[in-house]
């Protein structure tokens, strides 16, 4: 019996049988590649096909609007991207022009009411004006609907931020000037009378002192332009009132 | 609380900001201040167009029954514009062109121009061409204060003067001293 040979025999065995193993694991591969392929193509056309059926429910109906991002938020797809981000999307669903269009909306509410509410405007109101822009038939604009429009504006570089006051009150700030703590704070207090605040209210609401109070809205009197005085207030004498918590009706 | 419109009872409708506290106070921040400004001198303009008033004087701030009550005060919050405010506004305006010190050298009331000198000329030359009074001597008063209600009623004389200045130096016009004050005499332009 050669030893040897039997050793090289065998070797020769393992060798084959590891290419064996090679050639076979790379056809399983190569199978699974071409099923997943297969099931790709299917569900893109699958999609496609959904989309496209679908389309004027998602720009009209902001429920079935709701429910088919967050159906794409779970297989990890962005829809709303624009047409350099989201390329067969876009152009299936159309929703980059939707999009750029809220967007190019909001900034002209925010841009037309700036001199009036110093660059802060309540989520409300925004909702609201952006709609009155878009008429009744082009469908319900959602706070959700604006807010995404916001994050997408980021890259503007001009300041656009959902800011979260409290409360659940939301405002929109579209300045590059941040709001400080104390001044979120009484936008929050401003919000709840409907639009005024004096020194008293933070005082004996949030604990402030005098000279807190005094200073928080004076600056953002004077130095911001985010408030307006009224000096014939009949039982405080001068009431500070904040156009972005104020309601308009125009 | 919305802050909406309102329509007074002579039927005009005033703009949601009049309904709120602080657009009667003198803004101390300067963007503000030039923004509400703004907003005052259009509303007092086109209360004026509506109501065909031509004079604002600090004293329809001072004392209440004016005709300028339903603009400068707002009953429903208690509001009303100081007359200091008035004032710095009326001042604006004439720096703007958009009102004169009338008569001069005082600062206490003021022509309003909701319609320019000039497009008063032009009324009121198509007036006189319109009605057939080319070539007529007609005295001031006979145009201010016409049997039938014309564009020109009510129209001050000083303003009436200088719309007819404007129209003589394209010889539309020629002022002609008569018996008992100022006349003009139209021609064809």
């Amino acid at each position: 019996m050669n030893m040897h040979r039997g050793i090289g025999l065998a070797a020769f065995d393992k060798e084959q049988l590891s290419q064996r193993f090679a050639e076979l694991s790379s056809e399983l591969s190569k199978t699974q590649v071409d099923n997943l392929q297969s099931q790709l193509t299917q569900f893109r056309t699958a999609l496609s096909h959904f989309a496209t059926t679908h389309r004027d429910s998602i720009r009209s109906d902001p429920a079935f609007r709701h429910a088919f991002q967050q159906m794409c938020s779970s297989i990890g797809v962005d829809p709303l991207a624009g047409p350099m981000k989201g390329g067969w999307w876009a152009e299936i669903l159309g929703m980059g022009d939707w999009q750029y269009e809220l967007g190019v909306q909001i900034v002209d509410v925010c841009v037309s009411t700036r001199e009036r509410n110093g660059g802060v405007i309540e989520m409300g109101e925004l909702v609201r004006m952006v709609s009155k822009l878009r008429g009744v038939e082009s469908g319900v604009i959602t706070e959700e609907d604006v807010i995404r429009s916001i994050k997408t504006l980021q890259p503007l570089g001009a300041g656009y931020e959902v800011l979260d006051v409290g409360d659940g009150k939301k405002m929109v700030r579209s300045v590059v000037k941040e709001l400080d703590a104390d001044q979120a704070v009484i936008l929050a207090e401003a919000q709840v009378e409907g639009g005024w605040i004096v020194e008293a209210i933070l005082e004996n609401r949030r604990g402030w002192t005098g000279e807190r109070a005094r200073a928080a809205l004076e600056n953002m009197l004077l130095r911001d332009g985010l408030c307006w005085l009224d000096s014939q207030d009949e039982h405080y004498g001068q009431v500070y009132w904040i156009p972005s918590a104020m309601r308009w009706d125009e | 609380m919305a802050l909406s419109t309102h329509t007074t009872p002579s039927g005009f409708l005033l703009p949601s900001i009049h309904s709120a506290p602080p657009f009667f106070t003198e803004q101390p921040n300067q963007s503000t201040h030039a923004h509400l400004t703004e907003k005052w001198i259009h509303l007092i303009l086109t209360y004026a167009r509506h109501k065909r008033l031509f004079v604002l004087r600090v004293e329809d701030a001072e004392v209440p029954g004016g005709e300028w009550d339903e603009i400068l005060r707002n009953e429903r919050i208690n509001r009303r514009i100081l007359p200091q405010y008035l004032s710095s506004l009326m001042a604006i305006m004439v720096a703007k062109n958009l009102a004169v010190y009338e008569p001069s050298k005082q600062t206490r009331a003021v022509l309003l121009y909701w319609r320019l000198p000039e497009e008063w000329a032009d009324v009121l030359h198509s007036w006189a061409t319109a009605t057939g009074q080319l070539n007529t001597i007609l005295t001031f008063y006979e145009i201010s204060d016409p049997p039938i209600q014309s564009p020109l009623s009510g129209i001050p004389i000083p303003l009436l003067r200088r719309a007819i200045t404007i129209l003589s130096r394209s010889n539309r016009a020629q002022i002609i001293g008569v018996a008992d004050g100022e006349g003009v005499r139209f021609f064809v332009g």
